[in-house]
């Protein structure tokens, strides 16, 4: 229960700190942390607005959407707080509750019938397909390295203590952020700031929904932040700790992660659209190598 | 430690199949060289002064420092900016990559040899093969010079992975033939550029005597 209280405090707060970041670096005056809340409190209260050649199918995918988002959440854990729900091999229902979420709103982009939001859900699916390889590898060298294979097990038996294992743990938060990034259609893959529908991916796809639908697509990305960052911390939060230092550490890593996110926003430009998915696959490589080092570590692959 | 020199040195592979951009190569370069280095420096049991200052030399000074440089004066005079003739496109070189990697990991296992140090073959045999392939899938003559020299630090590897000690004048020779081979090339690469105004290997096939 208390994790769950944490990923939610830190959702909160986490896209303030990006926008706050990226002001100060762009010479502009700073919003206030919470003004993105204010922004979906603001949605909240609008009615929404649907399109005539829409169906229900439209209507229901930003519920479920955050609904499989909202449900992915309970599954992590925070430092040695216990995950609500937890069962062995519950990382690839968690992966595949995400697709489930997106896949609804790839759908419901190709229901407006709109050319624009049809190639948005086309590149969306694209790289959400590309980036699934670099989870899976990379969840499952962790799995081998432990032993178990439940986020909460596997987080909790996570001891980086040898040099070598210093490097899959450097490594795989490097991957993780960029994964991040992909999912939540971030900087190198996607610009959400960007005014052209053409260069747009995950933008375009929610061009028709408005007002409550809005709102909540919004506080899904809080969300997927929230969560890619506290698997993050998992790699670096140790069990011994006592829990005032996993907390402070919890927090610490989330600001500097949406300090990362928003330093990578503001300095790095989006890559070309057809680098897209070479640049994706890359991160399935470096998962590779990780994979190798855990063989070595493990003594599956013996070297003298 | 080593290990952590030995990865990192995979992960640079990856990274050279995925930049397109003659300048990253360059300073990619530099990063293997100083690599390089460390896998030498925490490998070496116990160190003499002549040896050290030898590994030095090679990897840092020459490798890192001198052989980028001069990639760098190519690279300017030329007017090299990004490659746009490939063979294969990226996303299937990363793929190959990583096949390449693999193999050799899965080849270090079963040499199962007293005689051979296996960590290093890892890198080592993937290093030659990555040069090799990056040399075939780029028609310009300045990444065929910097696919030699990723053949270089590969087989640099080997020598370590055959050797219990460093035999020196097997180092030296490679050492010596690292410096010709780039000098020349260089060279030759200017001469290609001034004449042709482009760098790529379809020019040569217009040289008549």
């Amino acid at each position: 229960m208390i994790s769950l209280l944490l990923i939610l405090i830190a959702a909160v707060f986490f896209i303030g700190i990006v926008i706050k970041v990226k002001a100060k670096i762009a010479a502009r005056k700073m919003p206030s942390v919470l003004q993105p809340v204010y922004d979906v409190i603001r949605l909240f209260r609008k009615g929404a607005i649907y399109s005539t050649t829409t169906s229900i199918l439209f209507r229901v995918a930003p519920l479920i959407y955050f609904a499989t988002i909202a449900t992915a959440m309970l599954f992590i854990p925070v430092g040695s707080q216990k995950s609500i729900l937890s069962f062995q091999g519950d990382f690839v229902f968690f992966a595949y509750l995400l697709a489930f979420g997106k896949f609804m709103m790839i759908v419901a982009a190709m229901d407006t019938g709109s050319g624009f939001e049809g190639m948005g859900a086309n590149r969306e699916a694209l790289y959400s397909m590309l980036v699934e390889p670099a989870f899976f590898i990379l969840m499952g060298s962790q799995a081998l390295f432990t032993g178990y294979v439940s986020f909460q097990d596997l987080f909790f038996h996570l001891h980086l203590s040898s040099q070598l294992s210093y490097i899959i743990g450097l490594a795989s938060i490097y991957v993780f952020v960029y994964i991040a990034m992909v999912e939540n259609s971030r900087m190198p893959v996607d610009d959400p700031k960007t005014h052209l529908e053409l260069t747009m991916v995950h933008e375009v796809m929610v061009l028709d929904n408005s007002g409550f639908d809005l709102a909540l697509i919004h506080i899904g990305t809080w969300l997927k932040f929230s969560i890619y960052g506290t698997l993050i911390s998992g790699f670096v939060i140790q069990n011994s700790w006592s829990w005032y230092w996993q907390v402070a550490t919890f927090f610490g890593i989330m600001a500097a992660f949406a300090a990362a996110v928003g330093l990578l926003e503001a300095f790095r430009a989006r890559n070309k659209m057809e680098k897209n998915p070479q640049w994706i696959l890359m991160l399935s490589a470096i998962a590779v190598v990780i994979f190798l080092t855990v063989l070595i570590i493990t003594q599956k692959i013996i070297l003298n | 430690m080593t290990y952590i020199f030995i990865i990192l040195y995979a992960i640079t592979l990856i990274y050279f199949a995925l930049s397109e951009r003659v300048k990253k190569f360059i300073w990619l370069l530099t990063i293997q060289g100083a690599i390089l280095f460390g896998i030498v420096f925490f490998s070496l049991n116990e160190i003499e002064i002549f040896d050290f200052v030898f590994i030095l030399v090679e990897t840092i000074l020459i490798k890192s420092i001198v052989v980028p440089r001069f990639l760098n004066r190519v690279r300017k005079h030329n007017n090299l900016k990004r490659e746009q003739e490939i063979f294969v496109p990226v996303f299937y070189s990363i793929i190959i990559v990583v096949v390449f990697i693999t193999l050799s990991f899965l080849l270090s296992n079963s040499l199962n040899n007293d005689q051979i140090h296996t960590k290093y073959f890892t890198v080592a045999f993937a290093s030659v093969l990555f040069g090799i392939y990056f040399i075939i899938i780029h028609k310009n003559i300045f990444s065929h010079v910097v696919g030699y020299v990723i053949i270089e630090n590969g087989i640099f590897l080997l020598s370590l992975a055959v050797g219990s000690v460093m035999p020196l004048m097997v180092n030296m020779a490679i050492l010596l033939d690292l410096v010709m081979g780039v000098l020349v090339l260089g060279v030759f690469v200017n001469r290609i550029g001034d004449t042709f105004d482009s760098t790529e290997t379809h020019q040569l096939s217009k040289l008549k005597d």
